[in-house]
């Protein structure tokens, strides 16, 4: 096992530390006992989580460990049979569409786009329920980094600059706060961009909350203020960020060895696969 | 804005596309001399000014009708290639009115005893619409031609459908069954069905623009479109009875005319651009142009026998727009 570094968890210099502990007391988002089937297959299964305002919430876990599938549910657009309950505490009891459109945004893992829209003009379909406001378009646009880009056709973008569309889509929707459910936000971004967008998204859940999958643990544990690791449709661990994404569980979800290493001279925890490649021939058994 | 200048151009050319092809339609058509019938410039008289104006006012309606459906059913079903004739929801409708003429001529009752031309021709289309929508859901709904695929053979099997039934009713009523089929602009109209299908296209129309805001968000994925606050499965139902109900109006009154339906909705994205608060009347307009447009051009052809049903103008240049919209893949509108 390697050692624990307690150094704060922050990466990219622009970012600020990550505030678990503080104590929060303003649940905009309560799942309890989530599961989803699709036919006979359970894709998650008693998943709770109950989201406050200016948390960050990473799940993280191995491919169709049903992080899409509670992104979707939490969403109210899940496929297959969902059940338990999803609250928006913003929300009456009997919500309608607009309602829910002013509490949570969805940006799916594969944005789509069937019209020759620019990419401002799908920026603007954010504000469908929310009534139109060009500066909270702008922001929105500035947030992603394209504001330069805003009278591009979308499908001349790349697949990065379109999920950052698709991302600016729903904070636009949002701009007032409320919850922001993000499935894979940075395929396909380059480096320099997730550092900039999670920054903006730090500003944002200060007026509401994110929940977000994320592949890169070193990542979640930077940005996120705290995480959910699923295997299997189960919830491994859930919790504080740092607690939760420690590199024990993490091995045992990915069912892979684990590290965490610190980067850089603030000693940043980053938790990596364990490489064998180089050393050790393919038929070595796992360290 | 110059997205906005840009749809005005588009209006504008649109509108005098109609205006064109209107006037080219009044003042064009046979004339009968001593040797026969033959195509005159000549200032026609006051009745037939009044027939050519009513075929005029036919093929404008009918066009409208066709490029709302067609908008209506690419949006619905995602699909570029989506119209009434080519996912054989017309050939559904006709096959709805050959039944009930039929039937008609079977008992000796009234059409409207079996819910009338456009009754059957709504029954028909909306059946293969929803036919169709199901095949092409249930295989990969991703891949826009399957759904083509799907109505094509749902179309070629109503259309044997229909042939059947004109082998049902005595030979006078089959001719005129035949030429319905091949798509025939009335130039005395069927009152109640021209009015029919005015109201029709009026209230499909009004309820499109209205749902313009909607129909833009649609463009997203569902997931997107639902959680941005767009009833989704309403205005599923909505497109989905107005691309079937127009095209049965259409067809019940003009037999079913191919392609305008789906080159009319291109050729409006093209000029005024993706919103729909353009893009709807400008799809009708299209429609309205191309197929006043048609009419005006056949009656230019003279194939001896008389004048080419429309439908078969149409196909004729509709059949190549089919086919370089399909080359355009990845579809990008």
């Amino acid at each position: 096992m390697e050692p624990v570094t307690n150094a704060p968890t922050d990466p990219m210099t622009t970012v600020p530390p990550a505030v678990a502990d503080a104590p929060s007391t303003d649940p905009l988002l309560v799942a309890e006992r989530l599961c989803t089937r699709y036919g006979d297959t359970c894709a998650l299964e008693d998943a709770s989580l109950r989201v406050c305002r200016g948390e960050i919430w990473a799940l993280v876990g191995p491919n169709g460990c049903g992080k899409s599938t509670l992104l979707r549910a939490l969403a109210g657009v899940g496929a297959g049979t969902v059940t338990g309950s999803v609250r928006y505490t913003a929300v009456p009891r009997s919500p309608t569409h607009a309602n829910l459109a002013r509490a949570r945004a969805f940006v799916p893992q594969r944005p789509e786009v069937s019209s020759a829209f620019t990419a401002r003009d799908v920026v603007a379909l954010g504000r469908y329920a929310v009534g139109t406001d060009p500066a909270a378009i702008d922001r929105a646009l500035a947030d992603v980094g394209l504001a330069a880009r805003a009278h591009r056709a979308f499908h001349e973008l790349s697949g990065g600059e379109r999920q950052r569309v698709a991302l600016a889509r729903a904070f636009a929707q949002l701009d007032a706060g409320g919850v922001l459910l993000l499935d894979e936000p940075f395929g396909g971004v380059d480096p320099a961009e997730v550092a900039r967008i999670a920054v903006s998204l730090r500003a944002r859940a200060e007026r509401g909350a994110v929940v977000l999958s994320l592949h890169e643990p070193g990542l979640a544990r930077a940005i996120a203020t705290h995480a959910m690791v699923l295997r299997g449709g189960r919830v491994l661990a859930q919790g504080c960020a740092r607690d939760t994404l420690q590199a024990a569980t993490l091995s045992e979800a990915y069912g892979h060895p684990m590290r965490e290493i610190a980067v850089g001279a603030d000693a940043v925890a980053w938790i990596v696969p364990a490489l064998s490649i180089d050393r050790d021939p393919p038929s070595a058994p796992r360290r | 804005m110059n997205a906005a200048s840009h749809s005005r151009r588009g209006f504008a050319l649109l509108a005098a596309g109609l205006v064109l092809a209107a006037l080219l339609r009044v003042s064009v058509g046979p004339v009968a001399t001593e040797e026969g019938t033959a195509l005159s410039l000549a200032r026609p008289s006051a009745d037939v000014l009044s027939l050519r104006a009513t075929s005029v006012a036919s093929a404008a309606a009918v066009g409208a009708a066709l490029g709302l459906a067609g908008l209506a059913l690419q949006i619905l079903l995602r699909n570029p290639l989506a119209s009434p004739f080519v996912l054989g929801v017309s050939s559904g409708a006709g096959f709805g009115v050959s039944v009930v003429l039929a039937l008609a001529y079977a008992t000796a009752l009234p059409a409207a005893a079996f819910g009338g031309e456009l009754g059957g021709a709504v029954a028909g289309a909306l059946l293969t619409l929803a036919l169709v929508a199901w095949i092409g859901r249930a295989r990969d709904a991703a891949d826009p031609t399957t759904l083509v695929l799907a109505g094509v053979i749902v179309g070629a099997m109503f259309s044997a459908g229909s042939m059947l039934m004109e082998q049902l009713v005595p030979f006078g009523l089959r001719g005129d069954l035949l030429s319905w089929m091949a798509g025939r602009l009335p130039e005395i109209p069927t009152k109640g069905l021209f009015g029919a299908l005015l109201a029709l296209l009026a209230s499909g129309g009004a309820l499109l623009v209205a749902r313009a805001r909607a129909l833009d968000v649609a463009a997203l994925s569902d997931e997107e479109a639902a959680t941005s606050g767009v009833r989704l499965g309403r205005l599923r139902v909505e497109l989905f009875l107005i691309g079937g109900i127009l095209s049965a109006a259409a067809v019940a009154y003009a037999g079913p005319i191919g392609f305008v339906g789906l080159v009319g909705p291109h050729m409006a994205r093209r000029l005024v651009g993706p919103h729909h608060a353009r893009l709807v009347p400008a799809a009708a307009l299209a429609g309205a142009s191309l197929l006043v447009a048609a009419d005006a051009a056949r009656q230019c052809i003279d194939v001896g026998t008389g004048r080419l049903p429309v439908g078969v103008v149409t196909a004729l240049v509709g059949g190549p727009a089919f086919l370089w919209i399909l080359r355009r893949r990845p579809w990008s509108q």
